[in-house]
């Protein structure tokens, strides 16, 4: 039963083009208790990790999707005859720290943040939908207010917004990165 | 305080003004580089630095560097106030850097989130997911980015360009139906032969406002089976209807 059970949500996973999540593998399965899938699914995501296999399941966006492990870049990008991905630029991603971390926040805020004027950056994550408007700040203007999207989690392969480094991480990292200068002074 | 004179050297290295996001990226990298307690920033000798960039750009762009010279303009008044006399020293909320600092760690903490996504990006731009994969290689492989468009960006794009027809005088050919069904073969075969269809161009080519209709719902109703596929290079761009390569089949024209 438990193996079935598995094998069962590897094929849900393997058709879903986008992560596919465990609230609507429960809502197909009713015939399995909750707690089972859980650790099916759990199990699932173990056996990929640690077999030697060039897939694997991970999650992102709050859902299970199966992709290549990184090793094998290289060999994908030339089946496919593909160069390396293109990265954002250092604006586009700065502009996506501030969103990430403010949201919802208007352009005006972006900008004060950011110490530039942030208009073509916040375009540019528009038209690549990893942010979204997300409503009018009532404030004179009535200005946009932007939110990330759930591409953005799964272009950075995170699970939630909870998986940003918090406060007191992005501290510690700060204060290291200080130390180690101050060592090296 | 130091002193202005006391360090005259200039930068032994080149680094361009365009390769700082801005005015705060400079000022961080100049207080990094020479040691500086951010908390207590001699606004003397970190305006020279600054002006010292600046003034390495022979032509100023003021479109982009309009935001360079408002923080140079910041800091020569953040020095004018910290020259007012005054009996004691500053409260640290009345310190005229204060604002500036604030800022300043604010800034620090996005470059640490925007490393941090980089290395994310970095790292996830190895992976490959099935969506990642070109469908059967139609379309060609220099159109693989494309985003597929939803009905709704669609059927606005259709209603828009109805508004446009509206307003052509338009000749009713007398008698003549449509069938969805007609329709669908129709666009099967123009696809079949000219690889993709410009949705604009498509409709423009219609004849009346209900051949224009029913060849939407045909199209749409294409999509729905999943037989074609409605992809846009970028906002803005024409929206181009492609075959699913393999599906053809079942809808013989």
């Amino acid at each position: 039963m438990n193996t079935r059970l598995k094998e069962i949500i590897e094929s849900l996973i393997f058709v879903s083009l986008e992560p596919l999540s465990l609230e609507k593998i429960k809502s197909l399965l009713t015939d399995f208790p909750p707690e089972e899938i859980e650790k099916a699914a759990e199990e699932l995501l173990q056996s990929y990790a640690s077999n030697q296999r060039g897939i694997q399941i991970i999650q992102a966006a709050g859902g299970f999707l199966f992709t290549t492990k990184p090793d094998f870049d290289p060999y994908i990008r030339q089946l496919l005859d593909q160069e390396r991905k293109s990265r954002l630029s250092s604006a586009a991603l700065e502009t996506l720290s501030v969103i990430a971390y403010h949201q919802p926040v208007t352009l005006a805020q972006i900008s004060a943040l950011r110490g530039v004027d942030s208009a073509q950056a916040v375009k540019t994550l528009l038209e690549k939908k990893l942010i979204k408007i997300s409503g009018r700040k009532k404030a004179p203007g009535k200005p946009f207010l932007y939110r990330t999207t759930k591409k953005f989690l799964t272009y950075f392969g995170l699970n939630s917004l909870d998986d940003l480094p918090q406060e007191e991480e992005l501290v510690s990292l700060l204060e290291e990165k200080q130390e180690k200068k101050n060592d090296s002074a | 305080m130091a002193s202005v004179t006391s360090e005259q050297e200039t930068p032994g290295y080149e680094v361009r003004l365009d390769f700082f996001e801005g005015p705060l990226d400079l000022l961080l990298f100049l207080i990094r580089k020479k040691k500086i307690n951010i908390h207590d920033i001699p606004i003397a000798l970190i305006t020279r630095e600054y002006l010292t960039y600046l003034e390495q750009k022979q032509h100023l762009n003021l479109e982009r560097e309009a935001e360079f010279l408002l923080m140079a303009a910041i800091l020569i008044y953040i020095k004018s106030q910290m020259l007012l006399p005054r009996e004691k020293d500053y409260e640290l909320e009345e310190d005229p850097r204060q604002p500036l600092v604030s800022q300043l760690l604010d800034y620090e903490r996005i470059k640490k989130i925007s490393q941090l996504l980089r290395t994310r990006e970095e790292a996830q731009s190895k992976l490959w997911s099935r969506k990642n994969l070109p469908f059967s290689l139609s379309p060609p492989e220099e159109q693989i980015d494309l985003e597929e468009i939803s009905i709704f960006d669609l059927a606005e794009k259709f209603f828009t360009l109805l508004k446009m027809k509206e307003g052509q005088s338009v000749t009713l050919p007398e008698g003549k139906k449509f069938s969805l069904e007609e329709k669908i073969r129709e666009i099967l075969i123009s696809l079949k032969k000219a690889q993709f269809l410009d949705f604009e161009e498509y409709f423009y080519s219609q004849s009346s406002l209900e051949e224009a209709l029913i060849s939407f719902f045909a199209l749409l109703e294409l999509i729905k089976r999943k037989v074609v596929i409605a992809l846009q290079d970028n906002l803005f761009q024409p929206i181009k209807v492609w075959l699913f390569q393999g599906r053809q089949d079942e809808y013989p024209a």
